[in-house]
């Protein structure tokens, strides 16, 4: 240990590479095979920069970022190349150094601060705790320990040092993890997907916060991260992984707006930008899946996948390809001159337009629907006179935090909730029970709904074939082969094998399991599916894929979505119509070109304002203060007046605005004139992004 | 039209991924193979259960006749000895399996039933239903077992039905319990969800859909309820409340002949006793085995 303490004294590590991750290799032993997860992974990061990682799942970002700081679990292994940190070797040294390494040199931030913290102390005393670690006295910690919520911006740090983990909002609590991490003055700060599970607003809070720290602190950043937006606002350089290789590295500006790698290139263009609407052009996806951990690859990992590869590409190590003589910029390609012949998509014609909205009529509408939870003595308004209408054919996208009654109004609209008394959902006109218990088979068959995490909506015991043979038999009443080869037909529209249908949901891949999830919901031809995120479980490519799926069939079958989703390019993409919820009342909804046009609800420009763009050109950001009030206890008035950065005090929070016609299908919630609206703001506190 | 994601790709990856699942489902059955408390238990059982089919043909005498030795200790002719009746203890011993065999794994499976159906319907259902069954269950846990086994016997008069009927109620309520607590993790799953949009049937969705799910902790419940079902049935028979005297069950030689243990003849009660206890100890090393390795995968 002490050799330790005098190598990493008498290197100044001034100029030591904060990280240096020489050629790494990992494998977790599973069923006593060592399969490799790392295949030779090489980058550095110098001292305050911030590196960020990105690719799909089971690419060996994690790992990584695992391996950097030794915390690989029980069954991975180092079984060759180097990581040092500050100068310092990290590969061999025992676990006595390890701890006092961790304790003055590096730290983590993982994805759910709820596990990161211990549930049953005070958040006080554990920030306490990882000072006393450091040697202070209990009142010296305590005093760091306050200073260091201060540093993550908690206003009110004695508070929030008294309350537990629980009590704090998710945003809060990643703040404290946070400030923990930063307790030791780490040389290098390790992020693994730290806003992951945070709305868009939270996560951008979070994301700022990172920014300023980082400038304060000097200490390097390596990000892990599958959104690219936030890896572009916050890091200076990326490193783009597959199959356990860094295939493409460079300025994160340079990669993304100029990438050198074919898998790069099919990354980035399976992502809907630059406001992409499905009427325009479908996604690109990348053809064919990841290879498993541990699977023998070609000498190029990406061969089986890239739509340039040749002979060579199979039978010669790729070389690495400097790129416009910096050899920190490159690309792990044979052929980096030949990436303009990736098309964008072999089928990149524009899926069929129906005619305008107003010509159809309405399959869906809801008119002052609310639905109130009763619990004990308390009275929780979830939904609160919601109206809208849907058209045949058309997609309506649900926007809002959480916590703001998307889901809620899903299970409305379904009967799974059902409504208040004086409510009424109508379906093709006709009004429908509000329990789907209560609903005529007709009305069942014609509304059905897809779910967020498709390992959860499908039986795990059951084979995909009874699945679906399941819903056609209850649905549509046809029995016998008859049934049967509808399932056959179904599965085949969809692009299922029969194959497919004799295995368990468990052995199909995400995008798989969603496409049986979506052809459960379209065995009875249904007039109207709820898409709840559909695809926020799911890898960018294969996202794409699921979102030209569902594209392809409205087109064919006239369906209408309902499309809960918290990624704006998803909803802008897939959505004829918008509306923005907040404390269960819709308080703007119009059309996607409208609501992204403007102006807009104070709250539908402060979570536009909130997305990490990965096209560079962000907005000033418009911070939400606070966290959503309580829906047990709304606020008077008009319910967002006490996060609004444009209220008028004495209206706004006294009397409730109606919804307004901006124009023709286009209305907001608000005392608010068109002009006020879009008023240029001055934003104080936000960082230059 | 072409396809957005290979085919070929997909299906490649597909069988990788069931024979892989395979590999695993084979593995667990290895796994527990090579567990030698499991080949133990399943020795011992399979003794027990050969005692019981066959034991007319294994015993050298017949469980009940009276021979002129009373009191023999273990000889060649009689490897047990003989009871105060001067009964051949090992005949008797290999006769007592049949009922012991027939009447814990009868109650145990009729309690299983019982605590799956009513920790079904506690678990899914919820609301008041739940709330006063929750009540009832507790208050049953709450009474010893063997007390309450006794008080019906002797009411309803001891006759193997009794007995089996009395066991299987006890067990209801604690594997209802059981049953309940994996039911409310899995009712809120959207597959649940999803059967109600297609207007299926609370029974339906109870059965066919849950029940599968939730059959991991409902095989280990049954293994360990039988070792439990073999021991109340051994102590019910030796508190008199089991079949009556001259029948060769293991609880009542048990009772019949722990007074003559002070004389010294002490193998009358002693070889009962031990088949009472290795059937126990063997089923509960399956049971543990089963649990461990379903726990595991």
């Amino acid at each position: 240990m002490t050799e330790v303490r005098t190598r990493s004294e008498s290197d100044p590590s001034s100029n030591a590479p904060a990280l240096k991750v020489d050629e790494l290799e990992v494998v977790y032993t599973v069923r006593g095979i060592d399969r490799a997860v790392l295949r030779g992974v090489s980058f550095e990061i110098a001292p305050g920069e911030a590196y960020g990682l990105v690719g799909e799942s089971g690419c060996g970002k994690s790992t990584t970022a695992f391996a950097a700081l030794r915390y690989l679990p029980r069954n991975g292994r180092i079984v060759g190349g180097h990581i040092s940190v500050a100068g310092t070797d990290v590969t061999g040294m025992t676990d006595r150094e390890l701890q006092q390494f961790r304790a003055t040199e590096a730290s983590m931030v993982y994805q759910d601060p709820a596990q990161a913290m211990n549930p049953t102390i005070r958040v006080g005393a554990q920030v306490i705790e990882s000072f006393t670690l450091l040697g202070q006295t209990k009142a010296e910690a305590t005093q760091s320990a306050m200073e260091a919520l201060r540093r993550v911006r908690i206003a009110d740090p004695a508070r929030v040092m008294d309350r537990y983990p629980f009590q704090l909002s998710g945003g809060m609590q990643q703040r404290v993890v946070i400030a923990m991490a930063l307790a030791c003055k780490p040389k290098l700060l390790v992020l693994d997907e730290p806003t992951t599970g945070l709305d868009a607003t939270v996560e951008a809070e979070v994301i700022d916060l990172v920014h300023e720290l980082r400038e304060e602190s000097g200490a390097a950043v390596l990000m892990i991260a599958h959104n690219l937006g936030i890896i572009r606002s916050l890091c200076d350089r990326v490193g783009v992984m597959y199959a356990g290789k860094v295939v493409e590295q460079g300025p994160s500006g340079e990669v993304f707006d100029d990438p050198h790698h074919p898998y790069t290139v099919g990354l980035l263009r399976s992502l809907p930008r630059h406001g992409a609407r499905k009427a325009e052009s479908r996604l690109s996806t990348i053809q064919g899946i990841l290879p498993q951990i541990g699977a023998d690859l070609p000498t190029c990992v990406y061969v089986d996948r890239c739509p340039i590869a040749s002979d060579t590409c199979r039978t010669v190590e790729p070389p690495i390809v400097a790129i416009g003589g910096d050899a920190a910029r490159y690309t792990r390609c044979h052929h980096p001159d030949r990436l303009a012949e990736i098309v964008p998509d072999a089928v990149s014609v524009a899926i069929s337009v129906l005619a305008p909205s107003e010509t159809r009529s309405d399959v869906l509408e809801l008119s002052s629907v609310s639905k109130t939870f009763r619990q004990r003595s308390s009275v929780v308004p979830a939904l609160v006179n919601v109206d809208l209408t849907l058209a045949e054919g058309d997609t309506l996208g649900i926007v809002g935090e959480s916590g703001s009654g998307k889901s809620t109004l899903a299970k409305a609209i379904l009967g799974i909730e059902s409504s208040d008394a004086g409510g009424v959902v109508s379906l093709d006109g006709a009004a429908v029970p509000a329990a789907t218990g209560d609903r005529s088979t007709a009305a069942k068959r014609s509304m059905q709904m897809v779910f967020q995490n498709p390992d959860s909506a499908l039986n795990r015991s059951w084979s995909v074939r009874r699945i679906l043979l399941r819903s056609v038999n209850k649905l549509t009443g046809v029995k016998g082969k008859e049934a049967n080869d509808r399932v056959e037909a179904l599965a085949a529209h969809l692009r299922l094998t029969p194959r497919h249908l004799d295995l368990k949901p468990r052995q199909l891949s995400g995008g798989l399991k969603q496409r049986v999830a979506i052809a459960r919901a379209f065995a009875g031809d249904p007039r109207i599916v709820v898409c709840d995120e559909p695809t926020s479980a799911l890898d960018v490519s294969v996202q794409a894929a699921i979102l030209n799926l569902l594209a392809e069939l409205q087109s064919e079958q006239k369906t209408s979505y309902v499309f809960i989703s918290h990624d704006m390019g998803v909803v802008r993409y897939l959505a004829d119509r918008i509306a923005v919820m907040y404390l269960g009342r819709i308080m703007e909804i119009g059309s996607t070109e409208k609501i992204f046009a403007g102006p807009n609800h104070p709250y539908t420009e402060a979570l536009l304002s909130a997305v990490p763009s990965l096209d560079g050109n962000a907005p000033d950001r418009i911070p939400l203060d606070g966290e959503i009030p309580s829906p047990a206890n709304p606020p008077s008035g008009c319910v967002f007046h006490t996060r609004c950065h444009r209220v008028i005090m004495g209206l706004c929070d006294v009397t409730e605005p109606g919804l307004v016609a901006l124009s023709d299908d286009h209305a907001v919630k608000c005392h608010l004139t068109p002009a006020q609206l879009v008023e240029p703001l001055v934003i104080i506190g936000s960082s230059s992004r | 039209m072409t396809d957005p994601i290979d085919a070929d790709a997909v299906v490649l990856a597909g069988a990788v991924q069931a024979s892989e699942r395979q590999l695993a489902r084979r593995e667990n059955w290895r796994l527990i193979r090579r567990r030698p408390s499991f080949v133990i238990g399943m020795t011992i059982v399979a003794v027990w259960v050969i005692c019981a089919l066959f034991g007319d043909l294994l015993a050298p005498f017949h469980p009940l006749d009276f021979r002129t030795d009373l009191n023999a200790g273990p000889s060649l002719s009689h490897p047990f000895g003989t009871d105060k009746g001067g009964r051949d203890v090992f005949s008797r011993v290999i006769a007592g399996a049949r009922d012991v065999l027939k009447i814990a794994p009868i109650a145990a499976v009729l309690g299983v039933i019982g605590g799956v159906v009513l920790g079904m319907l506690m678990g899914y259902l919820r609301g008041w239903f739940d709330t006063i069954a929750s009540r009832i269950v507790e208050s049953f846990l709450s009474l010893p077992v063997v007390l309450l086994g006794l008080l019906a016997v002797t009411t309803l008069g001891n006759s193997n039905f009794v007995v089996i009927g009395v066991v299987a109620t006890l067990f209801t309520p604690i594997v209802a319990r059981t049953v309940r607590s994996a039911v409310l993790a899995e009712r809120d799953l959207d597959y649940v969800t999803s059967a109600r949009l297609r207007g299926e049937s609370s029974a339906f969705i109870m059965f066919r859909e849950i029940f599968p799910n939730v059959s991991g902790p409902i095989i280990v419940e049954l293994t360990v309820r039988i070792g439990y079902a073999v021991f109340t049935v051994a102590t019910l028979s030796f508190l008199g409340a089991g079949p009556p005297p001259p029948s060769p069950d293991w609880g009542s030689q048990v009772s019949d002949n722990y007074n003559s243990i002070v004389s010294g003849y002490w193998w009358s009660t002693f070889f009962p006793a031990m088949a009472i206890a290795s059937l126990v100890i063997a089923v509960n090393l399956i049971a543990d085995s089963v649990q461990s390795v379903l726990e595991d995968s």
